[in-house]
């Protein structure tokens, strides 16, 4: 369990973490999401001591975090960086041997590593002889050599194809079952709605919003409702407590209150148009962040 | 994780990095190159230095042949006798440079152009000796009375300027100390100003100060990077020591033991002031293009130190080069020099140990703070006041842009593409400064001539330059 507890970190003029408390779970996926500038990159950073907070403290399960408790961290900054020049599997062994790995078992989780994403071919390659996204992928395991009871990315999806976009999901999913406690930053409110158990939403250095998806998203009062349609898009002008918020040429999405009748809606769209599906749910992500970032 | 380990695999890092790097082995061979035939040349081209030949022709005295190369002998030059039928052959074989010099008649020297002083003196020597012999013997006098008329009277010889002790072979010892000090300093202080500016500029430096203090991480670079200075300069001296005994023509100065451990000494102290000072200095820069300007008021101050530092081993006994010997920027310089030259007391280094140690604890806790600030801190070049109060928003640049950013992969390898031209600037042009004091210095040793050393080291300076450009630019 990582625990911010009051963080707070100014830049001259500038707050950038303004008594920020949440907490980081094991075994669940933890997405950080907010605008840019929010603080996101900030508080990751305080996690590994390259920012000091002016008050407030982090934690790791109850502790505060000193270099014996970050031996057993991986991170993955934001400006993703190796040394251009050197051959991939020293490296990163090198890196693991620096997080207090032997030389044994630093060689040992590299070459599991560089197996298991596919790059053991290039084990002997200067890091800049290869592709964006091998790239990407030796910046990933430079963060997950020494197997951390920790994992904090940021923006690790940034640049990916989608292709690299589903692996690495998966590999955050396999590592978090795993137990490992893990914290990503994202713009992607879409994947982060898929992958993530938990989320933490920040904006301009003040938590919003915290804790468990699911239930972030039913504690909001407001429901939606979606249709998808064939032909001409439903008539529902005449229903009380509807709000059109969007559509497309078959789909729409509206805002309504709790006391919707939610048969009279189907009803009266069956009634103009070949409806497709109908779902009542909660806001997505984006409403919710949206809506938590607006007030 | 222990700090010590920590601080010994990023010294392991540098040393076996850098160590199988192309451009670091090939000037490795090209040092070892240059001192070995800096050593063998002057004796390998001047091969005749000990042997005179001389011609004789006409009358001529039947000792004088054997008085001349007992002379030489005297002066260490073998003198080997050409006899001439005429004088016209010997004037030939002058003109042809086959004699050095040839006697006519016992009483007149030809010489090709100007006359060679010493060979002058010997031949003179030898000519006057045998009449005197002559005369001697025509007055009825046994060559036993004239060896005791002759008898030298023993004369001896005080410099008022010189201290008791002192050889000229202490004075080259000093001079090409601080020659190789300021070479080894400048060279390997360089070498950390990349290091340092190549980490941030590549962004390796945030995964790696995750892992570790930033003091870590600077004491290993610098440690690392130290030790392979000195295995290099280390490996130079044996093969010029080497190459001396082979060609036995180089007075390797008769170098006191102590004076060698002192230099060491002296290289680890003063490498890890500036070292310090550029590593912390280099942290500051973002991109390899700023390095240089931050570092150029250090530059000047480390060539001013070495100046100063040679000018003070003809000087080394007053007072002004005693506070030079003591002064912590330039003490590293100056105080092996007075070492050599036998002007320190015994606590003159110790006050000076102390006072460039207290310095460097002091750069280490200051340039710490300063180097764990800024070195996270892209974009613009940090001031050094900025960095201290760590004010500035760290990494502006990075701004959490969205989707629309580059994939990651590219930026780091935009940061390290212009690398490969541009890391080397500052220390292309430090190196090429070192080698143009080396070189000043050398014909200053060898011309006797300030002027025309200064004169040879800035010429140099000026040609290299232009042609690390003009291959820069054709790169491009």
């Amino acid at each position: 369990m990582l625990d911010f507890d009051g963080a707070t970190k100014r830049f001259g003029a500038l707050t950038a973490l303004d008594s920020c408390s949440f907490a980081v779970r094991p075994g669940r996926l933890t997405g950080f999401v907010g605008p840019n500038g929010a603080g996101k990159t900030t508080a990751m950073r305080t996690v590994f001591g390259l920012v000091d907070l002016d008050s407030g403290t982090v934690r790791w399960r109850g502790a505060a975090i000193g270099q014996e408790q970050r031996a057993r961290f991986g991170y993955m900054p934001e400006e993703r960086g190796l040394y251009p020049r050197m051959r991939v599997r020293n490296q990163l062994v090198y890196l693991g041997e620096l997080c207090g790995l032997t030389d044994t078992q630093a060689r040992r989780n590299v070459d599991l590593w560089l197996d298991r994403l596919d790059l053991a071919s290039r084990a002997g390659d200067r890091l800049d002889a290869l592709s964006h996204g091998n790239q990407q992928r030796v910046q990933l395991i430079a963060a997950l050599v020494n197997d951390p009871e920790l994992l904090v990315l940021d923006e690790p999806f940034s640049g990916l194809d989608p292709l690299a976009i589903a692996s690495m999901s998966d590999l955050l999913a396999g590592v978090a079952a795993a137990g490992v406690t893990v914290l990503f930053s994202s713009h992607q409110l879409d994947l982060v709605e898929d992958i993530c158990e938990d989320v933490v939403i920040i904006n301009d250095g003040r938590i919003v919003r915290a804790g468990d998806l699911a239930e972030l998203r039913a504690a909001v009062p407001q429901r939606f409702v979606s249709l998808r349609f064939r032909g001409t898009p439903p008539d529902l002008s005449g229903l009380p407590s509807i709000e059109l918020i969007d559509k497309s040429d078959e789909t729409a999405r509206l805002r309504v209150g709790q006391d919707v009748d939610l048969a009279a809606v189907i009803t009266t769209a069956r009634r103009s148009t070949d409806l497709v599906s109908f779902a009542y749910e909660p806001p997505t992500l984006s409403e919710l962040f949206r809506q938590a970032v607006a007030g | 994780m222990n700090g010590m380990r920590q601080v010994r695999l990023v010294a392991a890092r540098e040393i076996r990095e850098r160590g199988r790097s192309r451009a670091f082995l090939i000037s490795f061979v090209l040092m070892l190159v240059a001192v070995v035939g800096a050593v063998t040349l002057p004796v390998l081209l001047d091969t005749g230095a000990g042997t005179k030949e001389v011609g004789l022709t006409g009358s001529v005295p039947a000792e004088l042949a054997a008085a001349m190369q007992a002379q030489g002998e005297g002066v260490g030059t073998t003198i080997r006798i050409h006899h001439f039928d005429t004088v016209a052959a010997g004037e030939e074989a002058v003109r042809d440079a086959a004699v050095d010099v040839l006697v006519v008649n016992g009483r007149k020297l030809e010489w090709q152009q100007r006359a060679d002083e010493q060979l002058k003196a010997v031949v003179t020597g030898a000519i006057q000796s045998v009449a005197v012999r002559e005369r001697a013997a025509a007055a009825g006098m046994s060559p036993d009375e004239l060896a005791a008329m002759a008898a030298p009277m023993p004369v001896d010889n005080v410099e008022l300027g010189q201290v008791a002790g002192r050889s000229p072979d202490d004075e080259t010892a000093a001079f090409v100390m601080t020659l190789v000090l300021f070479g080894a300093i400048t060279t390997y202080g360089a070498m950390v100003l990349s290091g340092v500016v190549e980490e941030k500029s590549s962004r390796t430096v945030e995964v790696l100060l995750a892992r570790m203090p930033a003091r870590n991480l600077l004491a290993g670079k610098i440690a690392g990077i130290g030790l392979l200075g000195l295995a290099q300069v280390t490996a130079a001296a044996l093969a010029a020591l080497g190459a001396g005994t082979v060609v036995d023509g180089v007075d390797i100065p008769a170098i006191r033991g102590s004076v060698i451990a002192w230099a060491v000494v002296w290289f680890v102290l003063g490498y890890a002031l500036y070292a310090t000072v550029f590593g912390v200095l280099g942290s500051l820069a973002s991109r390899t293009e700023d390095a240089s300007s931050v570092t150029g008021p250090v530059t000047v101050v480390l060539v001013l130190g070495f100046m100063v530092s040679f000018a003070a081993i003809g000087s080394a006994d007053t007072t002004w080069a005693q506070l030079v010997s003591w002064f912590p920027l330039t003490a590293p310089l100056a105080m092996p020099n007075r070492i050599a030259m036998g002007a320190a007391t015994w606590w003159d280094p110790a006050v000076a140990v102390v006072l460039t140690l207290a310095v460097i604890a002091a750069l280490v806790v200051l340039g710490g703070r300063i180097y764990t600030r800024a070195i996270l801190h892209t974009g613009a070049m940090l001031s050094l006041g900025e960095a201290w109060r760590g004010t500035r928003v760290p990494a502006p640049s990075v701004g959490d842009t969205p989707e629309g950013r580059p994939a990651t992969g590219a930026t780091a390898v935009e940061a390290s593409a212009p690398e490969t031209t541009t890391t080397n600037e500052p220390l292309t042009r430090l190196v090429l400064i070192g080698l143009a004091v080396l070189l000043g210095g050398a014909v200053f040793a060898l011309a006797q001539d300030f002027v025309i050393g200064v004169a040879a080291g800035a010429a140099f300076y000026a040609l290299a330059r232009g042609v690390v450009k003009a291959r820069e630019h054709a790169d491009r």
